[in-house]
């Protein structure tokens, strides 16, 4: 089959940034290419050019027709479908499943006849989504969201269907079923399918991938031919001083040392490119604690603790306990009820069952967490901090209301910007930065008065896999150094090995309560934690 | 142009309208702008709380306390306390004047010679001190001219007014209907403007954006529900100005009607280019109520007549379609001329024009890209 | 505490000069858009177009239109025709049109009664009014007739009747009370929505302490701003008197801002997102402007009217604002303003903590 797309060319320019320059490749029909670089790397805006959307230089060929703007690619875009990035982003909250179907139906002119009627029958299936036909979008899980989205996008059987970051912010459930719809339509279509995507293991399910850095492709090809052009720099882990990078058990170099190839992941392509920029990772030193206190070896416990919303159950008899120096990985679908229960344990949302035990003393009342609120650290989904305060300000206010004297915040400050390499960052606004920056400011928030707890919601969604991968060092640090209790949400069942214990919850109950280790050992045949984690959903 | 397309949009947008709420605010709105101003604010006074300190307590005296005490404008309360007194109760904003009759009032009447009745009327509100002050003189004058049976004098001209197109003089009358274009003017701009803004904001507009749905066919789709919704307050708004408030309608309904769903047009093509530039929600809100209520209030004729302002302001009036609308709205409550006129007709046509030359510039700047 | 509860103002006004576009708005509410208030909204009839017939062959009938001129009148048109005359009104190119029958100045002569038609525009009730008192003014000046009783008025605090000051205090109480609503209440919602006030509620602050400091700093915002109209525009423009005590008027100001913020925290308690602050804002902020006594005194109201703007701060500040700038009413006397102020606003704040100002 010939080539159908070329992009040739291609920059998008922003007000004062580059969005992507100069990208330039070519595609067959029936392919998948994947888009794989960390947020800001020009993926979206080189998306957005070939769906039509974004103003851009260069030209781009798409089934013979060339177009060089959003105007002259409009006869095109009744072949096209882009589901651009954002959880259901494209969904009308107060509609329903069955009223989107009909509205995209009918502004993509879709004949309704028995073809149509089966196909979407179809897709409903393939989507799991039949039984929530009547459901309004706002109401349904992040998941169903963006299988939703995927729907309304492939109604009209586009041959050029386009997705930016469909997975992001989903687990790992609908994110297996999303794929396997996109694998159908593949097989069924032939369409060329354009996937932008954060986590690293979906490159696997890719025929083809580009990566994305500081705007620029940096190279592209198969998995396993990109791969192998980043052998040569790929050793096993050895120490090495500067122009090194240790990541994940391998160490990355362009100088030779003396040490065996072994051979190197994804995410080592882009330390070889981050070397070639002369640049290094930082390591994460999390120094000492300074106040010396007393954890009890139970630090939080909770019984029976359940959540009503009107009808609808979030959370139910929800029993957990959290040791001192322990990491918890609180895990499950969107809308398990994971948020909430933090937020009940955080009293953000009032207990309307069963009791709470924060070090030991029992939670009845706003009046009981008064002592407790200086031992207790949070970060939110959002990274919450002031939006037109620099870094530095928001940390240093942050610490005030922690009633720490002006010296001592600035010394600590200071020696957790070092630590977690932000220091250059202080005077900037946290929304210039990317997200996984802004992700070691909201911890360092949450640490500045050395919280003996920590509640972690959903830290690492979004974020790049080396940015998280010195993310959860910190948390080990925190742990070892200064043996508090954490308890952490996330989507990435990769991050499952980092935690000492899982906690699965399912629809609102809890369904396992366990060590990664013991899950193996009553899952014998799952081949890593994410089999053993489907094994409890399906 | 596809009206399946067309249609599905309409049908969305009315559904979220509605399960939104939102439709609430597309008729609380407008209704309660007109009940609150139509109530709220009165130009002419009844009720003045006065004050009257009668020192001479005599046959004449007691005749035009009378006067006060049976009058809708006065609450005449005739006081026993001192001046200091009744000043401390104006000052304490318990009473609005004090009319002092001095003790040689009757007895310097008799004597043919001049009296003099003293008015302390509390200024804060200046218009309504005037207001006040021109109720009394004619009180006064009154009074005066029974007590003492004066024929008319040599030379005395008496001014036979007609007040025209509002007998009575109601302030209902002359504001209810400028408000109706006040109302028609602010209103369906927000709406036309958060219905395309919504979209932006959320990021469902990529769903016109990436599909093969036309310009017109989305403007359209988007400007058909607010249209729709706001011609219905055409009915209502009149509704309460005619029942609620009393206000005549003297001229062509048929009139009135087009007029108005023209001026909504317009109206919609002020909000159309307002979501060209802004990008979320509340930006759009503030900037349609900045845009068009103050220019609106000011050149409406509600509180001075175009005719009546300084050189500067009578030609800026003239940019807004407000005045125009606003004339045309006047001769249906009141005056009744219709298309006889030959300026009714001639500021048919600006509006005619505005509506196009809005909507013309909206369409042109709505981009089907990002930014 | 004291600490705490400052940094956290520090930090508000901080965002607040931080956000250009806010402070633009507001600095251009406390200065022009007052300024033009006072300068430019003059209900007083001011070139006002007349029309006159003058069938009598001039004399009289002359001298009388020679009466009516600027600022009040436009220099009188005349017109032939009585036709022409009515069309000039139905067109709205003039207000009042005077009619002189060709035996006005025989009757006059005679002293017999004399009428003079006079023909207005009502469309424009109170500017009619208004005209036709200059016109009964200037007729009876005219006539020269005695009248045995003369009334001697007065308008106190105000001789001249100068409205500009008082559209000015009208549009800057207005303005504060907007800006006191909405400012705070928009701090509450961005917080709200971007998360930040779950991190707020899990400080070791009381979360009343918060809500009092983020009040604070928009009230400061609101009586700085208030000053400065004050001094700039109220003084320096328009050369308002001061009857009464200023530091009762800056009290004043500060408590009422403080439970017009209380309002604020009330709305965004209640909203999900601005935009919805922003349309119960306007539900709650329309009547109150417009019930709150500023253009129609509140007795002369419908008594359900009467009622509702009980529950009004605004009603109390305008009445307390009014007395101390133009009756120079005694502080003592001021007392039930205060109160009322307090009153509202003490029910609002215990609201706004129990709503978003706790942790279960």
């Amino acid at each position: 089959m010939k080539e159908q797309l070329y992009v040739k060319n291609v920059t998008v320019q922003y007000k004062g940034h580059i969005g992507i320059k100069n990208a330039t490749f070519s595609l067959k029909g029936g392919e998948i290419i994947g888009l794989i670089g960390a947020d800001g790397s020009g993926k979206s805006s080189l998306l957005h050019a070939i769906a039509g959307v974004e103003r851009f230089t260069g030209e781009i060929i798409y089934d013979d027709v060339s177009y060089h703007n959003p105007k002259e690619a409009q006869p095109l875009k009744s072949k096209m479908g882009l589901m651009p990035q954002g959880i259901g982003l494209v969904l009308y909250d107060t509609l329903t499943v069955k009223e989107h179907l009909d509205f995209f139906a009918d502004i993509r002119n879709i004949p309704i006849d028995d073809t149509f009627k089966s196909y979407r029958t179809k897709l409903l299936h393939m989507a799991g989504l039949e039984d929530f036909i009547d459901r309004e979008a706002g109401k349904l899980s992040g998941g169903m969201m963006q299988k939703l989205s995927l729907v309304c996008t492939l109604l009209h059987r586009p041959k050029l269907l386009i997705l930016d970051e469909p997975t992001t912010g989903v687990d790992p459930l609908s994110r297996i079923e999303l794929w396997e719809i996109l694998d159908e339509i593949r097989k069924m279509e032939g369409s060329i399918i354009l996937v932008s995507t954060a986590y690293m293991q979906e490159a696997q399910k890719m025929d083809h991938i580009l990566l994305f850095d500081e705007g620029e492709i940096i190279a592209s090809g198969s998995v396993s031919a990109l791969l192998d052009s980043a052998k040569a720099y790929t050793y096993k882990q050895t120490p090495c001083e500067d122009g090194c990078i240790t990541f994940d058990g391998r160490t990355y170099t362009r100088k030779n040392i003396n040490a065996d190839h072994v051979s190197p992941t994804l995410e080592g392509l882009f330390l070889i490119n981050a070397l070639q920029k002369g640049k290094t990772l930082t390591s994460m030193q999390i120094s000492a604690r300074q106040n010396r206190v007393n954890i009890p070896e139970i630090v939080m416990e909770a019984k029976q603790m359940s959540k009503y919303f009107e009808s609808f159950i979030a959370n139910e008899h929800i029993d957990m306990k959290l040791h001192r120096g322990e990491i918890v990985g609180l895990l499950g679908a969107n809308g398990a009820g994971k948020t909430t229960f933090i937020k009940m344990l955080l009293g953000l949302y009032p207990i309307d069952e069963g009791e709470l035990y924060l070090l030991g003393k029992r939670i009845q009342s706003g009046a009981d967490r008064r002592e407790l609120k200086s031992k207790i650290g949070y970060v939110s989904q959002h990274f919450s901090l002031y939006k037109d305060m620099t870094v530095g300000e928001n940390l240093i206010y942050f610490a005030t209301l922690h009633a720490l004297s002006k010296q001592k915040a600035a010394q600590r400050i200071k020696s957790y910007a070092k630590a977690l390499g932000f220091s250059e960052y202080l005077d900037a606004f946290p929304r210039d930065l990317p997200l996984g920056i802004n992700q070691r400011f909201s911890i360092t928030a949450a640490l500045l008065h050395e919280p003996v707890i920590l509640f972690l919601d959903e830290p690492t969604s979004g974020v790049d896999t080396i940015a998280r991968a010195q993310f959860w060092e910190i948390l080990r640090q925190l742990k070892q150094q200064w043996g508090i209790a954490i308890l952490i949400t996330t989507h990435y069942m990769s991050e499952a090995e980092y935690c000492d214990r899982v906690v699965l919850l399912k629809e609102g109950k809890k369904v396992a309560d366990a060590s990664v280790a013991q899950l193996h050992a009553t899952h014998p045949k799952a081949k890593n934690f994410e089999e053993i984690f489907l094994e409890y959903y399906r | 142009m596809k009206w399946r397309v067309i249609k599905a949009y309409i049908v969305k947008e009315l559904t979220e309208l509605i399960r939104t709420r939102l439709i609430v605010m597309v008729y609380l709105m407008p209704s309660m702008i007109l009940l609150l101003f139509g109530y709220g604010i009165r130009m002419e006074v009844t009720h003045a709380r006065t004050i009257i300190l009668d020192y001479d307590q005599s046959h004449f005296s007691h005749m035009l306390t009378e006067k006060f005490e049976h009058s809708k404008y006065f609450d005449a309360q005739i006081g026993l306390m001192s001046e200091a007194q009744a000043l401390h109760q104006i000052k304490k904003a318990k009473a609005d004047m004090i009319l002092i009759i001095p003790a040689s009032f009757q007895k310097r009447l008799l004597h043919g010679q001049k009296s003099e009745i003293g008015l302390f009327i509390d200024g804060a509100f200046p218009t309504r001190a005037t207001t006040m002050e021109s109720y009394v003189q004619g009180v006064v004058l009154q009074a005066s001219q029974e007590a003492e049976n004066i024929a008319l004098k040599k030379g005395m001209i008496v001014i036979n007014n007609r007040n025209l197109f509002n007998q009575a003089m109601r302030d209902e009358n002359a504001m209810v209907p400028g408000l109706i274009g006040l109302v028609l003017l602010v209103a369906p701009a927000i709406l036309a403007a958060l219905l395309i803004v919504k979209e932006k904001e959320k990021g469902t507009i990529f769903n016109f954006y990436a599909s093969p749905v036309g310009k017109g066919e989305f403007l359209i789709a988007k400007l058909a529900p607010a249209f729709l919704l706001h011609s219905l307050n055409i009915f209502i708004l009149f509704l309460w100005a005619t029942y609620l408030f009393e206000v005549p309608f003297r001229g062509s309904f048929w009139l009135y009607w087009l007029s108005s769903e023209l001026y909504i047009f317009i109206s919609l093509g002020i909000g159309m280019l307002i979501s060209v530039v802004t990008r979320s929600q509340i930006a759009a809100v503030v900037m349609t109520v900045i845009v068009t209520l103050l220019p609106g209030f000011l050149y409406s004729g509600i509180i001075l007549p175009i005719s009546a302002m300084d050189k500067a302001s009578y030609i800026e009036a003239h940019f807004f379609p407000i005045m125009y609308y606003n004339h045309i709205l006047y001769d249906t409550f009141l005056i009744s001329q219709g298309i006889a006129s030959e300026k009714i007709v001639l500021y048919l046509g600006v509006l005619f024009l505005y509506a196009v030359i809005l909507l013309g510039l909206g369409t042109l700047f709505l981009k089907k890209e990002l930014r | 505490m004291m600490r705490i509860f400052w940094t956290i103002v520090g930090k508000e006004l901080l965002s607040f000069l931080r956000s250009w576009g806010l402070l633009i708005v507001v600095l251009y509410s406390f200065t022009v858009d007052v300024y033009i208030a006072g300068e430019g909204m003059q209900i007083k009839p001011r070139n006002v177009g007349v029309g006159y017939i003058d069938n009598t062959g001039g004399g009289i009938s002359q001298k009388i239109i020679s009466h009516l001129h600027p600022p009040e009148f436009l220099p009188p048109k005349r017109f032939l025709s009585q036709k022409e005359l009515s069309e000039a009104i139905f067109n709205k190119k003039i207000l009042v049109g005077i009619i002189f029958d060709s035996d006005f100045e025989k009757a006059y002569r005679k002293g017999e009664k004399t009428e003079l038609n006079v023909l207005l525009d009502a469309t424009a009730a109170s500017q009619s009014f208004t005209t036709l008192g200059y016109l009964q003014n200037i007729v009876l000046e005219f006539s020269k007739v005695d009248f045995p009783v003369e009334l001697k008025s007065h308008k106190l605090f105000n001789q001249n009747a100068d409205n500009h000051t008082f559209m000015a205090l009208s549009e800057l109480l207005s303005v504060i009370t907007m800006l006191s609503i909405l400012l705070p209440a928009m701090v509450f919602v961005k917080e709200k929505e971007e998360g930040t006030w779950d991190i707020m509620l899990l400080m070791p602050v009381d979360a009343r302490i918060t809500i009092l400091a983020k009040s604070f700093s928009q009230v400061l915002i609101v009586v700085a701003g208030t000053m400065m109209t004050v001094g700039f525009v109220l003084f320096g423009a328009f050369d308002i008197p001061m009857n009464g005590s200023f530091w009762a008027f800056f009290l004043l100001t500060f408590l009422y801002s403080f439970t017009s913020a209380g309002l604020g925290l009330f709305v965004a308690a209640v909203s999900k997102n601005i935009l919805q602050v922003a349309q119960l804002s306007m539900i709650i902020m329309m009547p109150m402007i417009f019930l709150s006594g500023a253009w129609t005194p509140i007795y002369a109201m419908h008594p359900a009217f009467q009622a509702l703007s009980m529950i009004s701060p605004l009603r109390y500040y305008i009445e307390g604002c009014e007395s101390i700038f133009f009756r120079g009413t005694d502080f003592f006397d001021l007392w039930h303003y205060f109160a009322g102020v307090l009153v509202l606003g003490s029910f609002l704040y215990w609201y706004g903590f129990r709503k978003i100002g706790k942790l279960f």
